[in-house]
Formats: C-alpha cells, structure tokens, sequence
C-alpha cells in the first residue's frame, strides 16, 4: 500500500534554510486559514482526499514552526531583539494550535456513524461551502480567478481547485479549465452567482 | 437537543471562531486593546458555550437520543471550533503584553490572502444611512464588515439589520483585490457599490 503524503513527510529532518521570518508568518497564517476551511469542507463533502491534504498542510505548519524558531534565536542580537521576537512566535504558536484545530476536525472523517450527522450538522452558515463545476460553456475558462475578480464581485474566496484527481491548492496560479472543480467559501448569494457563472448561465461575473 | 440546537450551537461556536480571529489579527495591526480585550471575553463564552454543549450531548446519550459515537464526534466539533478559539486569544495575547511589536507582525498580517481594513464612514458616503442587508458589502466588494465602533464605543454583533451612521469607524476583513474598491466607497470617493 503506498504511504500517504503526510506520513511520508511527517518526520522529516529539519535543516537550516535562509527564509525570511516575515515570509514564514505569512505562510504560516495563509496557511492555517486554509485548513479551517478545508477542514469543515473534507465534513461537509465527506471527502478522504480532502482530510489527506489537511494533515499533509498540518506536517508543514509544524515545519514552518521549527524554522520560525530557528531564525528568530538567529535573529536575537539583544534583550530587546529578543522581547520582540518572542511576540512573533507567539503569533507562529497561535497559528500553528489553529491548524491543529483543523487536523482534529479531519479525524473526525474516520469515525464511522450510521447516519451522515456532521455534514448535516455543518451544513448551515452564515458562510457556506459550495463545490462549483466549470462547464465548457462558462466565460470562466480560459481565465486565472484573480483576472475575473471572483473575491472582489461575489465575495467568494475560492480555497482549492480539483483537475482530473487532483486538487490544487493554491487555484489563484492556473487557468481554468473545462470539467475544473471548484472549493468556495463565502455568502450564499455570492456563490450562487459564481455557481451560474460557472455553469454558463451568467455571461458576466458583476 | 434537537438536532436543530445541536446545529445553531455548532454554527455559533464555529462562526465566533472564525470572528475571534479575525478581530485578534486587527487588534495587532492597529495596535487596539479594545479588540484584542473582547477576543478574551468571547473566549471565555464559547468555552461556556461548549461546556453546555458538551453536557447536552452526554445527556442525550443518557436518554438515548444519540449513540455514543454519534455524541463524540459532535463534542470533538465543538471542540475544534474553542481550540481556533484559543488560537485567537494567543494571538490577542501579544497585543495585551507591554511589549513592543516587530513590525514584521503587521507587515506579515497585511501582506497575506484575507487582509483588514479600518475606515470612517464619510457623511457624503454611499454606505451612510444604510444597512449591511440592502448593501450586499460582502457580494459585491468581497470585504465584510466585522465591527464597528459609534460614539467611542465598539460593536461587535453586527448583522444585516446594522445600519452604517456617517463618522462610524468600520473594521472590515476580507480579500486584497476588494480593500481599494471598499476604502473608496467608506470615503464618499466611489459612489457606485
């Protein structure tokens, strides 16, 4: 059986790398974001693949948290270098405990019950997930999401994106495709919006 | 509990959740007591919205109501939802100590995906008088607004019923490519939504 991809890099050896601590916590806080939503959307979605992806994003977190505190013991010159630095792993400390959050959430996927409680549990928000498909139809295609400006008209934040069998989580960098399905989150009636855009329906995207 | 309480309990938990973060990351970026002050209060009302939660689900399996495996996972939901919870409060916590912040903080916060924003309602602005339902903020600008403050004071329960009054600080969150359309309209400088 092959080893999931969490697993693999679960244990793996931490060196030192040159990164700057200001791109670790912007990493580390895009990231633990992702998982929350991901994490209620595996739920909702009952989905395996999705749960994997959220625990290979937790083995990372942990990552990005070791080279945080290495480069901020690097980083201390004096006492108030280090009275400062120490308020940044706070803030690594915080978003790597809301990842783990996720990662609890995704074991939840595991536990075998007769009846699908927590999807139906999950499945009111003010926030709602939807999963959009692009038809061939849409004037999506052919476009990057940040170019049809999807956050900014409908209010959607568009958190993975599924080609073949494949999901793809950073979907801001590819063009869209035919037969692409889409991870949303946001307001009901943005994504009903985006939903028609998608399918065809809605010419333009306003 | 029905499983409708079971639901809205759930909903309010996670939502909160999800607002306690938020309001945390903005009491960091601009350096606001007040903010990172309510993130510690909502803290201890989820923890006391999960203990009910909790005792409601071991109940239920008393009487019968839910097989045991059912009411775990449900109180292990719950749970996830205070830990974010507690994940907020750390991050509050930097903002409550006398210690001076790296600017990397703000940077960092400022320079990720979801991005806050803080404006003043301007008196010649579109979105004065109006409430947050009729404005669609979210649907059209992509940014919601999460508090507010009027007369000195912070708002934190806003929903579509909450009308914007000219002078009203807002403290919006959401995507970066929403913020210069959202700044314009607060400013009486873009009129149309």
């Amino acid at each position: 059986m092959k080893r999931s991809r969490w697993k693999e890099a679960e244990f793996e050896e931490i060196e030192y790398e040159p990164t700057s601590i200001k791109e670790l916590l912007v990493e580390m806080k895009n990231i633990s974001e992702l998982m929350i939503d991901l994490a209620y959307s595996a739920i909702l979605f009952n989905s395996e693949e999705i749960a994997e992806e959220v625990k290979y994003l937790e083995v990372q977190m942990d990552k990005l948290n070791y080279h945080m505190r290495i480069m901020a013991m690097l980083a201390a010159r004096d006492k108030e270098d280090a009275e400062q630095l120490a308020g940044i792993l706070q803030m690594s400390e915080a978003a790597t405990s809301i990842s783990d959050a996720a990662g609890d959430i995704v074991k939840l996927l595991s536990v075998k019950l007769q009846s699908p409680l927590l999807p139906r549990l999950l499945s009111e928000s003010a926030e709602m997930i939807k999963k959009m498909t692009i038809t061939a139809e849409s004037a999506a295609v052919g476009h990057r999401i940040p170019d049809l400006h999807v956050a900014s008209e409908t209010g959607v934040r568009i958190v993975a994106l599924r080609r073949g069998k494949r999901w793809l989580y950073t979907p801001e960098t590819v063009t869209l495709q035919p037969g692409d399905m889409v991870i949303g989150v946001g307001p009901e009636e943005g994504l009903e919006q985006l939903d028609g855009f998608f399918r065809g329906e809605e010419e333009v995207l306003e | 509990m029905s499983e409708r309480e079971a639901q809205e309990m759930l909903r309010d938990m996670k939502e909160r959740a999800a607002f306690m973060v938020d309001l945390a990351y903005s009491s960091v970026i601009y350096d606001n007591r007040d903010l990172a002050e309510e993130v510690y209060e909502l803290e201890e009302f989820i923890d006391d919205l999960n203990d009910d939660f909790q005792r409601l689900a071991i109940r239920d399996v008393k009487t019968d109501e839910l097989e045991v495996n059912e009411a775990l996972a449900m109180i292990q939901l719950a749970l996830a939802a205070e830990m974010i919870a507690d994940g907020a409060r750390e991050i509050a916590d930097v903002q409550l100590r006398d210690v001076e912040l790296h600017p990397i903080v703000r940077e960092s916060i400022m320079e990720s995906n979801e991005v806050f924003v803080r404006a003043s309602i301007d008196p010649s602005s579109v979105l004065a008088g109006r409430s947050l339902g009729d404005l669609e903020l979210a649907s059209e600008t992509g940014m919601w607004i999460i508090a507010l403050k009027r007369d000195g004071r912070w708002t934190y329960d806003v929903d579509k019923h909450t009308a914007l009054q000219p002078d009203d600080v807002v403290l919006a969150r959401g995507a970066r490519e929403g913020m210069d359309h959202f700044k314009a309209l607060t400013v009486g400088k873009d009129r149309k939504i």
